[in-house]
């Protein structure tokens, strides 16, 4: 399976949940895709070469209030067990909500995990809002 | 040693932007050179069991061959004890010892070549054993790698439009008010199933004579006309 594959099938996919998605493969080669529940932020899916990546960047550490920045790790750290398939990590100076899935992960599967990790945004970011700038 | 402790190092030092070292190059290529020598070692490994298999074929067909000769040999020599040739019969038996110790010999090579075989099938084992765990160092690079691929280009936009303040936060109001719009679409679909459902009933009713006469006939008018003028 390419990127492109997966960009035409989630173009396609109309599932049980009532997500729909619009995806393509960006220039430099990655899968942005923007699910119909959070248009706001996309998730951007890159592969290895055994592990789809799915990437949702929330903010920089440039947007945390000044001196908050302690107590917005400390939440993460507490919140990331409870967000369900998505884990929380900081890559370079921005946080990000990202997943693993293996390479024959099946479409709706993929099409699940990528429709909670955009719920899973709104959720992480209104839960920390108020540390942000 | 694994590779998280050397990334730990390098991103902590600030290895952010995409192409950055995030691992000591050499430690790659030594994964890399260590996946290829496993690689190298199964391939002649396999090599060496298929000759060894060849051995083990023809050490098995040359037993089975005295195995014969030794059950040929013993007929003949029971045939010449009953012929009463005694020394014949000592010359034949002479001959199953010989064949049987050299029956011996090939047993105890089988027994060698079982063990090599042995200790060839636990390296493959082993080398494969390197080249998954080498694999998966490289794929954490490789995933790492990818990550930054992934953040970098919306991570810039973050730098041009964080200025303005409060991006998280109006992002959100967006999707919710979004949001907001289908729950109030679905609700307003909601009402209107109802409102037909309850004319269909209001349309059954009136039907059957039980409903409000909503479309009251010419004499209902009449009547209701010649009541005033009485009145």
């Amino acid at each position: 399976m390419t990127l492109d594959d997966l960009a035409f099938r989630l173009n396609e996919y109309s599932g049980d949940e009532g997500t729909t998605f619009d995806a393509f493969v960006t220039e430099r080669g990655i899968l942005e895709v923007v699910c119909s529940n959070d248009d706001e932020f996309p998730i951007h899916v890159t592969m290895t070469e055994t592990q789809l990546l799915s990437v949702t960047p929330l903010f920089s550490t440039s947007e945390v209030l000044p001196d908050k920045q302690g107590e917005l790790n400390d939440a993460f750290l507490r919140l990331s067990p409870a967000v369900p398939l998505s884990s929380i990590g900081l890559q370079g100076d921005t946080y990000i909500l990202f997943g693993a899935m293996a390479l024959s992960t099946r479409l709706e599967v993929i099409a699940h995990e990528l429709a909670v990790q955009a719920e899973n945004t709104i959720d992480v970011l209104e839960a920390v809002e108020h540390l942000l700038a | 040693m694994g590779v998280l402790r050397d990334m730990f190092t390098a991103l902590k030092g600030g290895a952010n932007e995409v192409g950055e070292a995030i691992v000591d190059a050499n430690a790659i290529r030594i994964l890399e050179q260590e996946i290829r020598d496993a690689e190298t070692a199964i391939a002649s490994a396999k090599q060496s069991l298929t000759r060894m298999k060849s051995s083990e074929i023809k050490l098995k067909r040359e037993v089975a061959t005295i195995d014969a000769d030794v059950a040929d040999y013993e007929q003949k020599a029971v045939k010449a004890l009953n012929a009463g040739e005694e020394a014949l019969a000592t010359e034949v038996a002479e001959r199953i010892a010989e064949l049987e110790s050299e029956r011996g010999e090939k047993a105890g090579e089988q027994a060698t070549l079982d063990a090599e075989v042995q200790k060839i099938h636990a390296m493959i084992k082993a080398r494969e054993r390197t080249i998954a765990k080498n694999k998966r160092e490289l794929d954490k690079v490789r995933t790492v790698q990818e990550l930054q691929r992934a953040t970098e280009s919306v991570s810039k936009n973050f730098a041009a439009t964080g200025s303005s303040g409060h991006r998280v936060s109006k992002a959100l109001e967006r999707v919710k008010a979004k949001q907001q719009g289908w729950q109030d679409r679905m609700e307003a679909g909601e009402w209107l199933e109802h409102q037909e459902a309850g004319d269909d009933l209001d349309a059954k009713l009136r039907a059957k004579g039980l409903g409000d006469s909503a479309n009251t006939g010419a004499s209902d008018v009449l009547a209701r006309l010649k009541a005033r003028q009485a009145g």
